[in-house]
């Protein structure tokens, strides 16, 4: 079980063409997340967290270098429905209600909604968004359309879990709210998550471990693991290790 | 306040309604536009009661050819654009079909489609080819200009660019689909009349009717029927405004892509020698299906000119060099005001598109009347433009706008409407006045929707111009199309069809080179 868990990229490398000129956008990358793991990829814009997350899930393709998940190529872990995505924008379809929005993966999988309906209800009670099963994604706040992409991205029950700055949109109070409570959602259903992110507080706070990247061409300068024991809770948030852990992220950083 | 100020606008509509009753009753009961050519409208009513009896059967059939069309040639339209998204190849292969039947004037081609076809088949034919491309080009604009967001979720699932199409881009290119059926309505009624006109199909329809009626110098009648097939183009757009506004509401993006929407077009720039293999194949596609339509139909070599047969009418056959001189003079009256009949009507759309973001009240009091005198169907304005106008160019100019300026607006204005809000919003918080918000946000972002409206207005112009050339001034490209009809000239109606799709394909193939360069340098994507 927990073999097929987990994500390796090893030495991928991926350009793009943009208007005329070649962008690095990854150059010998490699990394691998133990399942059960929570990994989060950290860097300054552009330096291609996305496109390792994009890759991941076969969105793109690498120049060179190998990516899998569970040992399969991503198209096919993905197609199983091993896996689970959300992204920096909610992405919700606009026509279809909160509980028809986290059945997407399921229509895309050819799995039946009618089995999943209590596991739908469920997770919009993890989530929080009890009464707002048949509102629209326009009638919804910032931090409430994210909730249902984080329990649409968890429907499938996936092994493995993508968030791409799931709470990159949001004010700082709703992110660490919505970050606690990840946590606490993590902590139940332990898939191996990665995590790209803006911010080294959040990344310290939910990861086991931190992977800084630099940008021009784009790759993972040093991987710092987190020693925190779980469960973590907001006490953490005010801890002096927590904050000598921020600065020395802060410091490769700045460094790279 | 919303239901009062709605019920304000109602009432300024009628009011303004009322007044342009008014004063036409006064000018049509005095006589002050070319001799009574403008009937006062209780006039025309008095004499549509009196010709009551004759119109339902009338009516009924060109409703039912235009329906049949509107039918087949949706269909067609809806399953090629989603066949055209799904697979760049076959898009590429059709396209010399698809612009063939975009480009395609259809009064050039009533007297061919009379001359290979029976009973009703020509009316319906030409009333689902007024549907096509534009229900085509709607479908594949909406499938392509989706938010991207939502086709990488259904991929990230390893869902197959069919599921992506089911569960978002159908749903979401809802909007533009209804528009493109908003628009191919009338079209469906003015194919149908339009054939009827040609002498297509038979005793009944509006289109015979009118023809009928047009000898006996009755305006009153003509009116009539100009009202009646208005009546029934105006119904059929409205239901589709209807259904579009319904949909809208829940199709608009929730904020704003944040990257740049993958390609869905696919890039085949990569080798030169296979883009040249289909450019080439995508070509002589339109002539072989002409060439296998004829064969298949089994119409004699003399009726039914093939792509040789006219080659050699024009260019090797003994009457050839008098042949090409008719062709010549005629195309030096048709052509300068193609030109300026277009870029009149378009700037017009565009204007009237604009001043209904930035006036929404004072334009939508206007709309009805607008409405009116745009979804009348072109050919029965024809007569009753002549007897108000005469038979000058002024004629050809009116007839033009007026066809180029229905569709133009309603796609610029449909472009507008598709600004996402969050997009409008930011220059709203820095106070911009309703023109900067304009002229930052909504301009530049329905830029490819008005390069849509200039390829939807390129074949109309020339239709335009032929009807009245046809009709009205007896000159140029139509006028040589009737001409030869009553010649029984064969090679030449076949060859004024020919040419006359050339043109529009060359005009269009010239504004397709404009809008890539343009949306290019801009980072868009063209929709075509």
């Amino acid at each position: 079980m927990s073999a097929e868990r987990d994500i390796r990229l090893a030495h991928v490398s991926k350009t793009f063409l943009a208007r005329g000129t070649i962008f690095r956008a990854l150059e010998d990358v490699s990394l691998t997340c133990e399942p059960a793991s929570f990994t989060a990829l950290i860097g300054p814009s552009g330096c291609g967290k996305s496109t390792i997350l994009r890759l991941a899930l076969g969105l793109d393709a690498a120049d060179s270098g190998t990516v899998t998940i569970g040992g399969k190529p991503p198209r096919a872990a993905t197609a199983s429905g091993a896996t689970g995505v959300a992204f920096q924008d909610a992405a919700l379809l606009p026509w279809r209600n909160v509980e028809a929005n986290i059945a997407l993966p399921l229509d895309v999988l050819g799995k039946p909604r009618a089995e999943f309906r209590l596991r739908i209800k469920d997770l919009i009670h993890l989530v929080g968004l009890d009464g707002f099963e048949h509102a629209l994604p326009g009638e919804l706040s910032g931090g409430m359309r994210q909730r249902v992409s984080i329990a649409r991205a968890l429907v499938t029950n996936p092994g493995v879990l993508f968030l791409d700055e799931p709470f990159g949109a949001l004010d700082q109070i709703l992110r660490r709210q919505m970050n606690i409570e990840l946590q606490r959602i993590w902590s139940e259903i332990r898939c191996t998550t990665l995590f790209v992110t803006h911010g080294i507080d959040e990344a310290v706070f939910l990861a086991d471990r931190v992977a800084i990247m630099a940008s021009r061409p784009g790759r993972i300068t040093q991987v710092i693991d987190v020693p925190f024991a779980r469960p973590r809770d907001r006490t953490l948030f005010t801890d002096p290790k927590f904050h000598k852990l921020n600065d020395l992220i802060a410091t490769v950083l700045h460094g790279a | 306040m919303a239901p009062e100020s709605a019920a304000r606008r109602r009432l300024a509509g009628l009011r303004n309604l009322a007044v342009l009753l008014a004063v036409w009753e006064l000018v049509g009961r005095l006589q002050l536009v070319a001799s009574g050519a403008l009937p006062a409208p209780s006039a025309i009513l008095v004499r549509f009661w009196a010709d009551l009896a004759d119109y339902p059967p009338h009516v009924w059939s060109t409703i039912q050819s235009a329906l049949l069309g509107f039918v087949i040639g949706n269909a067609i339209a809806i399953a090629a654009g989603i066949l055209f998204v799904l697979s760049p190849l076959a898009l590429r292969l059709a396209r010399g079909i698809n612009i063939a039947i975009f480009a395609l004037p259809p009064i050039a081609i009533v007297p061919v489609l009379v001359l290979a076809l029976s009973g009703m088949t020509p009316r319906v034919v030409l009333a689902a080819l007024g549907c096509y491309f534009v229900t085509m080009t709607a479908t594949v604009t909406g499938l392509t200009q989706v938010d991207a967001r939502g086709i990488d979720l259904v991929r990230a699932y390893g869902g197959s660019a069919w599921s992506a199409m089911r569960l978002v881009q159908l749903r979401s290119a809802l909007p533009a689909i209804i528009g493109g059926l908003r628009i191919a309505a009338p079209n469906a009624v003015l194919g149908a009349i339009l054939a009827e006109f040609g002498g297509g199909g038979g005793r009944w329809g509006l289109g015979t009717y009118l023809i009928g009626s047009l000898g006996r110098g009755d305006p009153a009648r003509l009116w009539g029927i100009g009202l009646a097939a208005t009546a029934i183009a105006g119904l059929a757009y409205a239901l589709f405004a209807v259904a579009g506004a319904a949909v809208i509401g829940s199709s608009r993006a929730v904020t704003v892509p944040t990257s740049a929407s993958p390609s869905l077009a696919g890039s085949w720039s990569g080798n030169p020698a296979k883009v040249a293999a289909l450019a080439l194949a995508s070509a002589i596609l339109p002539l072989l299906l002409w060439w296998l339509l004829l064969k298949g139909l089994g119409i004699p070599d003399l009726i039914a000119k093939t792509p040789m047969g006219v080659i050699d009418y024009l260019f090797f056959a003994e009457a050839a060099p008098r042949a090409q001189e008719r062709l010549l003079a005629a195309l030096v009256q048709t052509l300068p005001i193609t030109a300026v009949g277009l870029f009149a009507g378009l700037a017009f759309a565009f204007v009237l598109a604009l001043s209904s973001e930035m006036f929404p009240a004072a334009t939508r009091s206007l709309m009805p009347v607008a409405l009116v005198t745009q979804t009348m169907p072109l050919v029965a304005l024809t007569p009753l433009l002549v007897l108000l106008l005469g038979r000058g160019s002024a004629v050809t100019l009116w007839i033009t706008i007026s066809v180029t300026f229905f569709p133009s607006f309603v796609t610029i204005a449909q472009g507008l409407a598709l600004v996402p809000r969050a997009a409008l919003e930011v220059p709203r918080a820095y106070g911009a006045s309703k023109l900067t918000e304009l002229r930052l946000v909504a301009v530049p972002a329905s830029l490819p929707y008005l390069f849509v409206a200039l390829r939807l207005a390129v074949p109309r112009t020339l239709l335009g111009v032929m009807i009245a050339e046809w009709l009205a001034t007896g000159t140029g490209l139509g006028n040589l199309l009737n001409q030869s009809r009553g010649y029984l000239d064969y090679g030449m109606i076949w060859t004024v069809a020919a040419v006359s799709v050339l043109l529009s394909v060359v005009f269009y193939q010239l504004v397709v080179i404009a809008e890539r360069h343009t949306l290019s340098r801009l980072g868009m994507r063209t929709s075509e």
